[in-house]
């Protein structure tokens, strides 16, 4: 079951607990490039947890990961982000301080090429960087279908255009590998749709992508591999058809029907 | 579709922003002119109290660019303004130049303090950056009359270079000054739409998320407090120039309270119309306060005790009982 490390992005039995609360027990994943990958589970499996473990927001008491076979043990978020790992939040990360398209802009930090002079005098490179970037940021906003929102506060946008806009900032900088928390909680079934087409296109053969979702219908027909997540343990993992008639996953879905 | 519904709204919505900001340059503008035009009108105390005003008002925005970009508070940015306005004093006695080599010698000589203070406390934060800051507001005195050999001690120095000769003094302070402040409204304007300005907003917004789209906490902080320092001693050199004059007394530990206040008197603004608030406030009100005797020191210490607990509202919540996690 354990995959040759080398390939994509790789956890090998994390554990992390936060006082006497043990979060997440010996978990392991393997995320291929080229496959839309899905983790399931109920609420407080754990999932976000795992996330953040693999973002470098939390440091699991145990466990290794790597990406492309580089060891990833001890980097911080911003240079796990300096590997091209990029994410959205479950709790939408905006600042409400700017506008939609600033705010992908923001993801495009680490493409930053002007220097501090330019930050405060026009120049004609910074001029073009800004071009360059604002075309990028504006190009992920269409890809989603909330161009015509670009130029909004968030304040002003409905959650579901700001859940696109947050996908939309961790695709603007053409990442190696994306993971997105919960991209469809909020949207109705037409922004489902939409964003579901739009995560088939973005895949491509180098690309390593990761989606938590509730919905079983999107990740059952998006996903081509799924792991599932339940009190902090990897109870099972393998094709849609697999997981739907796994017994684990089974009891787990029929006895926590009653949330979300 | 939200999307569609947002299509609608979105023309009539962008283009009437797009009115409300040509009408708010627009006024700008003709502020700026009558600034410009007011010295055929007025005359010799006005004009150098508005000069004092200028200075005063860059100083109030190198605390509040702290306080947008950074989300920190600092009592001592006195510290700051001091270091640029010994420089001039002490480039002119020592060297004999004007203000054309000093006044980028006191930016370069605010970012490096700003940098070597910034550096060891980039971990600090809140309340516990408040107090450290206010470390070099309460040492700047001592350091002030102990350098008496370079700094004058009690009586301080004087400032008489021009930087443009064949003008009057008063039209010297009064033109460079206003120059300066117009000139670095504009550059923070600029700043605001630029790739550093929108990440620091980030990460103080969203810290986490920021660590994640490669923004580190400490690169945001150094940064900002560096920044904010070279401005600081931009307007200390304007400070000295404006005023001829540099002593210890101008620079009490009240006075980087004074400039806090200031900040939070101006909103916080980064607009010219927000510093020249601030600025006429700690030109004008210390002049008033002075009549207020024993009473003056009280007064600024309730001051700072509420302007310090109201910008760390967030911070206190932390001594509350429920913890929040990592
Ligand atoms: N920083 C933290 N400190 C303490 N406990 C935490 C922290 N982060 C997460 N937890 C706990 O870890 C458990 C798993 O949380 P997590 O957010 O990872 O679940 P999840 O699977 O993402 O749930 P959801 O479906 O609701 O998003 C929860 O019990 C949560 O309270
Ligand atoms: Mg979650």
């Amino acid at each position: 079951m354990m995959a040759t490390i080398g390939s994509g992005l790789v956890a090998e039995g994390i554990s992390l607990g936060f006082g006497g609360l043990q979060v997440l027990s010996d978990v392991s994943l393997t995320l291929k490039p080229g496959v839309i990958t899905g983790l399931i589970g109920p609420n407080g499996a754990g999932k976000t947890s795992l996330f953040n473990c693999l973002t470098g927001l939390y440091h699991g008491q145990r466990g290794h990961s790597s990406f492309a076979g580089t060891p990833l043990d001890g980097m911080g978020p911003a240079q796990r982000a300096a590997c091209g790992i990029t994410r959205s939040f479950q709790n939408l990360a905006m600042c409400p301080e700017l506008s939609l398209l600033e705010n992908v802009l923001v993801g495009l930090t680490l493409k930053r090429r002007s220097g501090w002079f330019s930050a405060f005098v026009p120049t004609p490179a910074q001029q073009a960087e800004r071009e360059d970037t604002e075309r990028r940021a504006m190009a992920a906003l269409s890809e989603l279908g909330i161009a015509s929102a670009a130029h909004h506060k968030p304040s002003d946008l409905p959650p579901g255009t700001l859940r696109l806009a947050e996908i939309a900032r961790a695709i603007a900088s053409e990442p190696r590998a994306i993971l997105l928390d919960e991209p469809a909680a909020g949207l109705n079934a037409v922004e489902t749709r939409d964003l579901m087409r739009a995560l088939k296109r973005l895949m491509r053969p180098d690309l390593v992508l990761l989606v938590v979702e509730h919905d079983m219908d999107l990740i059952m027909e998006l996903c081509e591999h799924i792991y599932v997540l339940n009190f902090g343990r990897m109870i099972a993992n393998g094709t849609p058809a697999e997981i739907r008639a796994h017994p684990d996953v089974i009891r787990v879905y029929l006895g926590d029907d009653a949330d979300d | 579709m939200a999307v569609s519904e947002l299509a609608h709204g979105t023309k009539a919505g962008v283009s009437a922003r797009n009115g409300n900001v040509d009408a708010a340059r627009l006024s700008i503008f003709a502020l700026v002119a009558a600034l410009a035009l007011l010295p055929l009108l007025a005359g010799g105390f006005l004009l150098y109290s508005l000069s004092l005003c200028f200075a005063n008002a860059l100083a109030v925005l190198s605390v509040s660019m702290l306080v947008r970009y950074g989300g920190e508070v600092s009592i001592g940015h006195s510290f700051f303004v001091a270091l640029g306005a010994y420089a001039v004093a002490i480039v002119e006695h020592r060297l004999g130049l004007s203000i054309a080599v000093s006044l980028p010698l006191a930016v370069l000589l605010g970012a490096i303090a700003g940098f070597v203070f910034a550096f060891p406390s980039r971990r600090l934060s809140g309340i516990y950056l408040a107090v450290a800051t206010m470390a070099l507001a309460l040492a700047l005195p001592e350091i002030l009359i102990g350098f008496e050999k370079f700094t004058g001690g009690f009586e301080g120095l004087y400032i008489a270079q021009d930087l443009i000769p064949g003008i009057s003094k008063a039209l010297q302070r009064y033109y460079v000054a206003l120059v300066l402040l117009v000139v670095v409204c504009l550059a923070l304007s600029h700043f605001r739409k630029s790739a550093q300005g929108l990440a620091l907003l980030m990460a103080q917004a969203q810290p986490r998320a920021a660590e994640a789209m490669g923004i580190t906490r400490s690169w945001a902080r150094v940064s900002i407090f560096t920044l904010s320092a070279a401005l600081a001693s931009l307007a200390g050199a304007m400070t000295g120039f404006a005023s001829s004059t540099v002593s210890p007394n101008s620079f009490t530990f009240f006075s980087g309270v004074f400039l806090l206040v200031g900040s939070v008197v101006s909103l916080n603004r980064l607009s010219l119309p927000a510093a020249l608030v601030g600025g006429a406030f700690i030109t004008l009100v210390p002049t008033y306060l002075a009549k207020a005797g024993d009473w003056v020191p009280i007064l600024y210490g309730v001051a700072l005790i509420v302007v310090t607990l109201a910008a760390n509202a967030g911070d206190l919540r932390r001594f509350l009982p429920r913890r929040r996690g990592r």
